[in-house]
């Protein structure tokens, strides 16, 4: 009986040891800083033989946190093809030093061969792989391959994808011709039957043998930079073209997404200097009527706006110049979103402002029949614009400083 | 058994965690599947229903008196019929705790530790729970009643920071979906989690207060529902119904949008404790009462020598329950025949034979424990 009692004495403790064993696997999925690689951007694009070709682009954590300037570049680029996106980014272990890690992404760059062939089948795993967040931007690489694009090293912030996310953010909340778009967004839009899906686009300035050198940094005016260009037009899930910039900002009237932007016209006959208005917020409703039986889709628009810029001799004391003003503006908004929706409708036959949903929200019977062939109803769909602007304010000064006569 | 009672108050808790266990991770995404945005519609109707399987269940605690599910039914219909029913109600009950444990391992190993296998994960999951069963129905009841509050401050939280991303469109057209789709998406609520409350019966005897436990048990489904038909209803918000279905675990997309100002984001693992507290108390409450059901249809006089031989069992049995992810979704979508049964036609049999033995012998009365 003692030798018993004596051995549980002694085994207890080690069986209690062994017990902390199962807390271990707590730590099974452990992935430690310092074994991973942080990837900021990701560009896919598809090869010749049909493969996809993705580049990715990962920061060197030693030269982001240098305090000294260094040599070496603040990122770092991999390359893999494979038949499958998911393929591509295994292989991609042969060449990069750790395995990558895609939460922190911060930028999609799809290459344009791949789009206008088609996008769903990439976007499968980066929705569907836990690892891939949501939150980062899709875009499309407009003049040159994603690769050279990713390989820019930009002057003012040292990673090039936060430049771009930054710059998409800024341009879309201060000039409001573009928008950052997010993937689950994009792959809604293309699910749906009554929205096509708007990317924006970035081009590359200036000739890339410069831009993928620190040299290009060395400089104030880096030769060769990164600039986010309008949107892309998709039908289902290709893209067919672009908007141009007054396109694009009508679209982003009309469905909304205009924080901030700027306006300009001409003060009364052409030359004779401009106005510029600041419109500080604007809000879209779209609605959607049966006339005869065919829809009527209406955008209204109201938005409030600030007199920024005078070039000209006018007497803004008075209550009828700002009404001018305000009416001239509204005619500019208005020109824009018809520009924009003659786009969609004559040369797209896309319908990317998402009126289909709009004739889904207001008459579901109607919708249920047209829902099919929507695209053969949307390019003769009645669009009717209300525009009211609203000026309230011009600036610290009463009057312009343009000197009399 | 010792003084193991809880009081009304902490039934009402215990409903409202059981109702939110597992369910705000598997019923979103097959509310949206099959009626898209009127989803929370259904979920709704769904949750009314609950009223009538309420005052059933009620009306059997009642009956039964002092005796649970397991005790009544070989007390109403003898020792070979009787614990016939028993046996199919604890299998039922095992079973169902199975799938629950699988539900917060199928989501740990899909979301958040991949490579981890799915056994560790139950293990450490059971190791608590088996804990907590050993400690009593009045610990458990006391607890949650300490934790409802963080439940709630954090699904609090979570709608609160969501508001800049609802997007009312995504509801409209209401009632535009076919109503026979509405209605089958309303069964799916009924089968999880409103016909699994009839295991609450097994803790029915421990409520204090027996006038106050009806009442309880319909603010407890009042509250959880609620709160339940609100997560669709954010779901389909700010995802929208086709995002929904498409996620196999929408609530973790939608703790995933939180972003204020850019520098809240990135908290759905917080939001994620929402589950992994009420699983656990979801799985405790049915831990629980297989245990003691068990100790009770083998005349054993106290359960806790089973919990450790039954967690192992069910840690096993939560890993052979089902062999694939596509397996549980189709069993999800059919299981109706078999809840209706456990949860509807068990009971209100067990009831019926109650009703009559009163009637029979109503000098016995009901207080006499076996």
């Amino acid at each position: 009986m003692k030798g018993i009692r004596y051995f549980w004495g002694k085994s207890r403790l080690i069986l209690i040891m062994f017990s902390y064993l199962i807390f271990l696997s707590g730590c099974w999925s452990s992935r430690e800083l310092d074994e991973l690689g942080i990837a900021v951007a990701l560009g896919i694009d598809k090869t010749e033989e049909g493969t996809y070709s993705l580049t990715v682009q990962i920061i060197n954590p030693s030269e982001i946190a240098a305090e000294k300037a260094t040599t070496r570049p603040p990122v770092t680029l991999y390359k893999a093809e494979g038949e499958t996106l998911f393929e591509a980014i295994r292989k991609m272990t042969k060449k990069a030093p750790r395995k990558i890690y895609f939460s922190q992404l911060r930028l999609l760059i799809l290459g344009q061969s791949l789009a206008e062939e088609g996008v769903l089948p990439a976007l499968d795993l980066l929705y569907r792989d836990a690892e891939f967040r949501t939150s980062f931007f899709m875009t499309i690489a407009k003049n040159a391959s994603v690769e050279d694009i990713l390989s820019v090293i930009t002057p003012y912030e040292k990673i090039p994808a936060n430049k771009i996310m930054d710059t998409i953010t800024a341009a879309q909340e201060n000039w409001a011709a573009t928008e950052g778009v997010y993937i689950d967004q994009v792959i809604s839009d293309i699910r749906s039957t009554g929205k096509s899906p708007v990317m924006t686009g970035i081009l590359l300035n200036g000739s890339e043998d410069t831009g993928n050198s620190i040299k290009n940094i060395e400089s104030p005016d880096a030769p060769t930079r990164l600039e986010i260009d309008h949107l892309s037009v998709f039908k289902d899930d290709r893209m067919l073209g672009w908007l141009n910039e007054a396109e694009s900002k009508g679209y982003n009237y009309i469905v909304g997404n205009v924080k901030n932007t700027l306006i300009n016209f001409p003060c009364k006959e052409e030359g004779s200097g401009k106005i510029g208005v600041e419109i500080l917020r604007s809000n879209a409703a779209i609605d959607a009527k049966l006339k005869k039986g065919k829809p009527v889709i209406s955008v209204e628009i109201e938005a409030e706006g600030n007199v920024g810029e005078v070039e000209c001799q006018i007497d803004l004391s008075k209550p009828e110049t700002l009404q001018m003003i305000e009416q001239k503006t509204e005619g500019d908004i208005k020109d824009k979103m018809q520009l924009s929706v003659k786009a969609a409708q004559e040369v797209y036959k896309s319908d990317i402002f998402g009126f289909g949903n709009a004739i889904n929200r207001k008459e579901p019977n109607y919708w249920k029949k047209v829902e099919k062939e929507w695209n053969a109803h949307f390019v003769e769909t009645d669009v009717e614009f209300d525009v009211k602007v609203n000026i309230r304010r011009k600036g610290t000064n009463v009057q312009p400083v343009q000197k009399e006569g | 058994m010792d003084n193991n009672t809880i009081s009304p108050r902490q039934f009402m808790y215990l409903v409202i965690l059981f109702l939110i266990g597992s369910s705000i991770l598997i019923v979103p995404t097959p509310l949206a599947a099959t009626a898209q945005q009127d989803g929370w519609i259904s979920s709704i109707v769904g949750m009314s229903t609950g009223v009538l399987f309420v005052l059933l269940y009620h009306k059997l605690g009642v009956a039964l008196g002092d005796r649970n599910f397991i005790q009544g039914s070989i007390h109403v219909f003898g020792n070979w019929i009787g614990r016939v029913i028993a046996f199919f109600h604890l299998s039922f009950i095992y079973i169902l705790a199975s799938l629950v444990l699988r539900n917060i391992g199928d989501f740990m190993t899909t979301q958040i530790m991949i490579d981890t296998p799915l056994q560790f994960t139950h293990i450490l999951f059971m190791i608590v729970v088996i804990l907590a069963a050993r400690l009593g129905i009045e610990v458990v009841g006391r607890s949650a009643e300490m934790f409802i509050t963080w439940i709630m401050l954090l699904l609090f939280f979570l709608f609160f920071f969501l508001t800049p991303q609802l997007e009312p469109n995504n509801i409209q057209p209401i009632f535009s979906s076919y109503p026979k789709s509405m209605i089958g998406a309303s069964l799916t609520v009924i089968n999880t989690p409103i016909l699994e409350m009839v295991v609450l019966l097994m803790l029915y005897p421990n409520v204090k207060e027996k006038a106050k436990a009806r009442h309880a048990w319909l603010w407890g489904l009042l509250i959880g529902g609620g709160l339940l038909s609100l997560i669709t209803f954010f779901c389909i918000l700010v995802l929208g119904s086709d995002l929904t279905a498409l996620n196999s675990y929408p609530i973790y997309e939608l703790a995933s949008k939180i972003n204020i100002a850019g520098f809240l984001e990135g908290i759905e693992i917080i939001v994620a404790i929402v589950w992994m507290l009420t699983i656990f108390f979801k799985l405790v409450i049915l831990y629980y009462a297989a245990a003691l059901g068990i100790s009770q249809f083998l005349n054993l006089d106290d359960y806790r020598p089973l919990l450790l031989p039954l967690g192992m069992g069910l840690v096993v049995l939560s890993i052979i329950v089902y062999p694939d992810v596509a397996y549980f979704e189709t069993f999800v979508k059919n299981v109706l025949p078999y809840k209706l049964m456990h949860g509807f036609l068990l009971p209100l049999l067990l009831l019926i034979g109650a009703l009559i033995k009163k009637k029979r012998h109503p000098y016995k009365g009901t207080s006499k424990v076996k």
